[in-house]
């Protein structure tokens, strides 16, 4: 539908149909002249409301979201407004990391006897949305592309981990075997560049394991699928976070799992590694030290010191170890956790919201849709439901734009949202190498700043935010209608 | 499908800023719309017929009506396509009045508005399916909270519709503020002798079980079973063996309590029973008066009371009773009229509230029914009467009408002059509002008889005169000049809001209410005593200002609404509920908790842990399809699918 040319912006409105639907039909009936731009969706409780379906209309060219719903403690379905704000507030928190300026959305709580504040809650808004004007589009930003600074001080020594006590490794494992459908590690891929997930099932394939900072792969992406079976994994500290989120969901199970803890010291960004290496042809020896690891191929010798080609993540480590373990092996040196901001999320945060939609142009022109970032998330569980293979709810289309596909970014972030580690493998998995774990590190920092700090995958006890309410939040407070 | 689309003028409400012809005529080209017309009153006899009509003629499967608020006549339609041989749920409403018509006046943009709610309606009655209702248990037993006249008349009516009613009042005694009273208007009979056979029959009804000096501490549950807890407040009295015999209150050697039910015109007893006619008539001890529970010393009352009732050990308790439905009667209070400073702002001892003023004319008040000035005991010749305190005052963000202040300002003046036939009445007033049968009537014999000197115009100061008396300062507009009058006694007719932690109770049920307490109806006309909780109910001032005709007509209104849900052995649920597609769940159970009423839960299906609706506690709020990432719980007609296809109406690039 199109707006009328000159006069209406795109305006759509959420409303509980039990307060603000009425404070709406309120305010009809007190003749309340009101800006005519607001197109209203009624939902039976602002609990119902979907994030999603505000960054779809968003993404659909809606000029400015407003949602409303009945006020704290009023909910006709006593809790759901409490949800709802905690999730509207990460929402707001996590538009301006698209390009989208927060201005846009806005939620509130009015009452059904609140004819006369709807009205101005109208007027505010529509007024507010004309003086932002029509929505960017992302499809018309220029292309900008831009890399993070990946000079960076890792909060522990980075290194090659060959002093890892492997052997003990290998016959505790052996040892545990019996019980164990499978265990989960490492073996060396199709070159010695590379390794790829092992499953043991026998002592022969035990001896196959490697360590190493080429085990980049997070394993615990395979737990959910083996639910009900006894499963053993080998961790390094941030997998660990991924099985304490599992548990924390209920996904997986404890008495299931067995974990077996190594002290990691680092593993490489692979895709930079393979930029350095070029087209080579074989490789005929790689030689590791404390430092970092020499490969020699065809075409030279490349030296890789962990302190310059760790991934991201690594340099701000804080648990090179497992949160959670039942056998651990190797000694850990304490790390103190400081403040760090990752490379990738401090280059977004740099930019103007105008960069960051040319920025997100430019890299989701180069996305494939092969979903891979998607297949090594851990916490991804829709499996054959996954919003982007089924037109079942209808959240995506085939479309090939830049806006479809980071439109299922957001999706896969907002599905994230104080659920995500910040392990990585999305991006890591991602063979064009467009920085995504941003979206997912500004919702954490998001998270993170409006509850107390919190972390996933650190408490298996712990309730995700999102999936709980205070009554009075300490960090959301609504904002003035003036 | 086969959609047809109704386009409703309302008359001129509609029609008046929408081009109703038009939108019908845009509305044929949206898919799977094969008929669609403009009606003039879509909700009259003749519009529901030209519903039903073309239903059967244009074989529709679906219906969308643009019209008014859904919240109006959704029930109205559903009832209309159902009697058409459609599915009540095949049905879709666009607000085209309240969200359109009466907020803009701009035709175009109206009629562009129109169009695109309408094109919203049709895309998500595509994806409506047919909904069944199922049947459940009821358990009818009414829960009344407030034992004031409206909460009195709905206990008694229902009780003797033969239905177990739960009474829950605040204070020690029931009857509220009506029991305070010294006498009514228009007829100036006593309030007592016309109230206290009603609390007698409250005592001694079988099906009434009173729970005085209680709060309701939690509500839970939904139409037809609500659980509710109710907390006993310690009366340090046990009530199963006090007689209400008085020796106590006689003896107590502490007599300067303060004494709420005669509004604090006269001290009490710290054993005290409020009034004579107190049902039920138990002491109850204030333990902050108390020198037993303060000091430890005195005993007098557990030592002077016949049946050994006193029990200074006494802890609160709280009970848990099982009723389908509940009748709000909480009634109201009166507004802090102290940011009055130009009425001395409760410095003056003789500027009273009309509700002490009440007390002082009691026969069973402090003075024994002699009206007295609080600050020196003597009989008042001059008494100026102020209404509107706090009342029709945007100043002080008081806007409404308190709605009986003018009535009971004259009965008071008529009081005066019987109490102290050589007193004059003074009334400063706005205007006068005697709206009710023989109400005006009643203001002339307050004039014309009775001598009361009615001044229309506002007070600007009171302050004492140094000789005992007070000069009010005001303004007669009617003559155009100010105006001096020396009183004895100010009698300020203070406005009402809703009775104290009325917010809180209504959270509990899960009502909407006002800034100033009042509890809000389903709908002002046409549902004056519902509430947007199915079995939630209202009686009386809680629902807005209302004079004691009016609260016993409510209360009797509730009781009729309570008989009327529960003459049906089940009742219905809503279809309009959640549902687990079983492929996608994979029992992470974060439906299961975060659902507000415990309606999922987990179980086993072939060997797999999922979620599961349990239908007839599913409210339908959705939170669980917003919270299930897979989207494998699904709200029936507010699906993902259904909110897609309305934002894509809406939103398409």
């Amino acid at each position: 539908m199109s707006t009328l040319k000159g006069k209406e912006l795109r305006i759509v409105g959420f409303l509980c149909n039990w307060c603000s639907y009425g404070g709406a039909d309120t305010a009809g009936v007190a003749r309340a002249t009101q800006p005519t731009d607001l197109r209203i969706i009624r939902v039976p409780c602002s609990g119902r409301i979907d994030p999603l379906f505000i960054l779809r209309a968003l993404f659909n060219g809606a000029d400015g979201v407003l949602v409303s719903g009945c006020h704290p403690n009023d909910c006709h379905y006593s809790e759901g407004n409490f949800y709802a704000r905690r999730r509207l507030e990460v929402l707001k928190q996590f538009l301006p990391v698209l390009g989208i300026d927060d201005r846009r959305f806005e939620y509130t709580w009015v009452s059904a006897s609140e004819g006369q504040r709807w009205k101005e809650v109208v007027t505010t808004f529509t007024e507010r949305i004309h003086a932002l004007g029509p929505a960017p589009v992302l499809e018309d930003a220029q292309a900008l592309f831009r890399v993070a600074d990946m000079t960076l001080s890792p909060l522990h020594a980075l290194g090659t981990g060959i002093q890892a006590p492997l052997e003990e490794l290998k016959s505790a494992i052996k040892s545990r075997l019996p019980e164990l459908d499978c265990v989960l590690g490492w073996q060396q891929g199709h070159d010695a560049i590379h390794s790829v997930p092992l499953f043991m099932r026998s002592p022969e394939d035990v001896d196959k394991l490697v360590w190493g900072p080429l085990n980049v792969n997070n394993l615990a992406v395979y737990l959910p699928s083996l639910k009900g079976k006894k499963t053993g994994i080998v961790v390094k500290g941030c997998d660990s976070r991924s099985v304490v989120e599992l548990l924390q969901e209920n996904l997986i199970k404890r008495d299931d799992v067995v974990i077996f803890s190594m002290p990691c010291e680092g593993t490489l960004d692979m895709a930079r590694v393979m930029q350095k290496l070029g087209s080579y042809k074989t490789i005929s020896q790689t030689d590791s030290d404390d430092k970092g690891i020499t490969v020699t191929t065809d075409t030279g010798k490349h030296r890789f010191d962990m302190s310059l080609w760790a991934q991201g993540k690594c340099y701000g480590c804080a648990t090179p170890g497992a949160l959670l373990a039942d056998v651990r092996l190797g000694t850990l040196h304490p790390v103190t956790p400081a403040p760090t901001t990752p490379p990738e999320l401090a280059m977004l945060d740099a930019m103007s919201l105008e960069e960051r939609r040319s920025f997100w142009k430019a890299q989701m022109d180069r996305c494939l849709r092969c979903y891979a970032c998607r297949n090594a998330c851990p916490m991804c569980v829709c499996r054959d439901y996954c919003v982007s293979d089924s037109r079942d709810p209808h959240w995506m289309t085939q479309d090939d734009s830049a806006n479809e596909k980071l439109f299922f970014q957001t999706i896969h972030a907002m599905h994230l949202a104080g659920r995500c580690t910040g392990c990585g493998e999305c991006q890591r998995a991602c063979p064009v190498g467009i920085p995504i774990l941003a979206l997912r590190q500004h919702i954490a920092r998001a998270v993170g700043t409006l509850f107390d700090g919190y972390q996933a995958g650190i408490q298996p006890k712990a309730t995700p935010p999102l999936l709980g309410f205070e009554v009075q939040e300490k960090n959301i407070h609504e904002r003035e209608w003036k | 499908m086969r959609i047809g689309v109704f386009i409703c003028h309302c008359g001129s409400n509609i029609g008046g800023t929408v081009d109703c012809a038009q939108v019908a005529h845009d509305a044929q080209s949206l898919p799977e719309v094969v008929y669609a017309i403009n009606l003039m009153y879509s909700c009259a006899e003749p519009g529901q017929a030209a519903i039903e009509e073309a239903i059967k003629e244009y074989q529709l499967t679906g219906v969308v009506v643009a019209s008014c608020s859904p919240r109006m006549h959704e029930p109205t339609f559903r009832r209309t396509v159902e009697r058409a041989g459609l599915n009540r749920y095949m049905f879709e409403m666009a607000n085209i009045r309240e969200h359109v018509s009466w907020i803009g006046k701009d035709k175009e943009a109206n009629t562009n508005k129109a169009n695109e709610l309408v094109a919203m309606a049709v895309e998500k009655l595509r994806r409506n399916r047919p909904l069944h209702a199922q049947s459940f248990d009821v358990n009818k037993r009414v829960l009344v909270i407030g034992g004031g006249v409206a909460g009195i008349q709905a206990a008694l009516d229902c009780a003797d519709g033969n239905i177990p009613v739960v009474l829950v009042e605040r204070e020690a005694t029931i009857g509220g503020k009506m029991a305070k009273l010294d006498k009514t208007f228009p007829t100036v009979d006593c309030s007592a002798c016309i109230l206290g056979p009603k609390m007698v029959d409250v005592a001694q009804h079988p099906n009434i079980t009173l729970h005085a000096f209680s709060e309701i501490e939690s509500i839970s549950g939904y139409v037809g079973n609500f659980t509710v807890t109710i907390r006993k407040k310690s009366t340090y009295v046990d009530w199963t063996k006090c007689t209400g015999c008085g020796a106590c209150t006689e003896k107590c050697p502490n007599k300067k309590t303060p004494d709420a039910f005669n509004e604090f015109t006269g001290p009490t007893t710290a054993i005290s029973i409020a009034f004579p006619q107190a049902i039920p008539k138990r002491a109850v001890i204030n333990p902050d008066y108390c020198r037993q529970l303060q000091k430890g010393k005195c005993g007098v009352c557990a030592k002077i009371c016949p049946t050994g009732a006193i029990k200074y050990e006494m802890e609160d308790e709280v009970i848990t009773e099982e009723v389908g439905a509940i009748v709000a009667a909480t009634g109201y209070d009166l507004m802090d009229w102290t940011v009055y400073q130009e009425y001395g702002g409760g410095r003056y001892p003789d500027v009273i509230t009309s509700l002490q003023y009440e007390r002082l004319l009691s026969a069973s008040g402090p003075t024994g029914g002699h009206v007295k000035r609080p600050s020196d005991g003597r009989e008042p010749k001059n008494v100026v009467f102020i209404q509107c305190v706090g009342s029709r005052d945007k100043s002080i963000g008081r806007p409404y009408c308190s709605g009986f202040c003018c009535m009971y300002t004259a009965k008071q003046a008529v009081l005066t002059k019987e109490h102290i036939p050589d007193a004059q009445s003074f009334v400063f007033y706005m205007d006068i509002r005697a709206s009710g049968k023989l109400y005006d009537e009643f203001i002339r014999r307050t004039i014309e008889e009775y001598g009361t000197e009615y001044i229309r115009g506002r007070v600007s100061k009171i302050y004492p005169d140094g000789k005992g008396s007070y000069t009010v300062c005001g303004v007669d507009t009617l003559m155009g000049k100010a105006i001096t009058v020396s009183a004895d006694l100010v009698v300020l007719a203070v406005g009402i809001e809703g009775s104290k932690d009325a917010s809180k109770l209504a959270e509990k049920l899960r009502i909407s209410y006002d800034k100033y307490g009042f509890f809000m109806e389903s709908h002002p006309k046409l549902k004056p005593v519902q509430t947007n909780t199915a079995g939630v109910f209202l009686a009386g001032v809680c629902q807005g200002t209302k004079d004691i005709p009016s609260s016993v007509s409510q209360g009797s209104a509730a009781a009729s609404k309570v008989l009327t849900l529960f003459s049906a052995d089940k009742l219905q649920n809503d279809p309009q509920i959640s549902a687990v597609d079983i492929k996608r769940c994979v029992g992470c159970g974060k439906c299961v908790q975060t659902c507000p009423f415990g309606a999922i839960q987990l179980t086993e299906i072939r060997g797999q842990e999922k979620a599961q609706v349990i239908d007839t506690v599913c409210q339908g709020c959705g939170l669980c399809s917003s919270t299930c990432p897979q989207g494998a719980i699904q709200l029936a007609h507010s699906t993902d699918n259904q909110i897609l296809a309305e934002v894509h109406a809406l939103c398409q690039r």
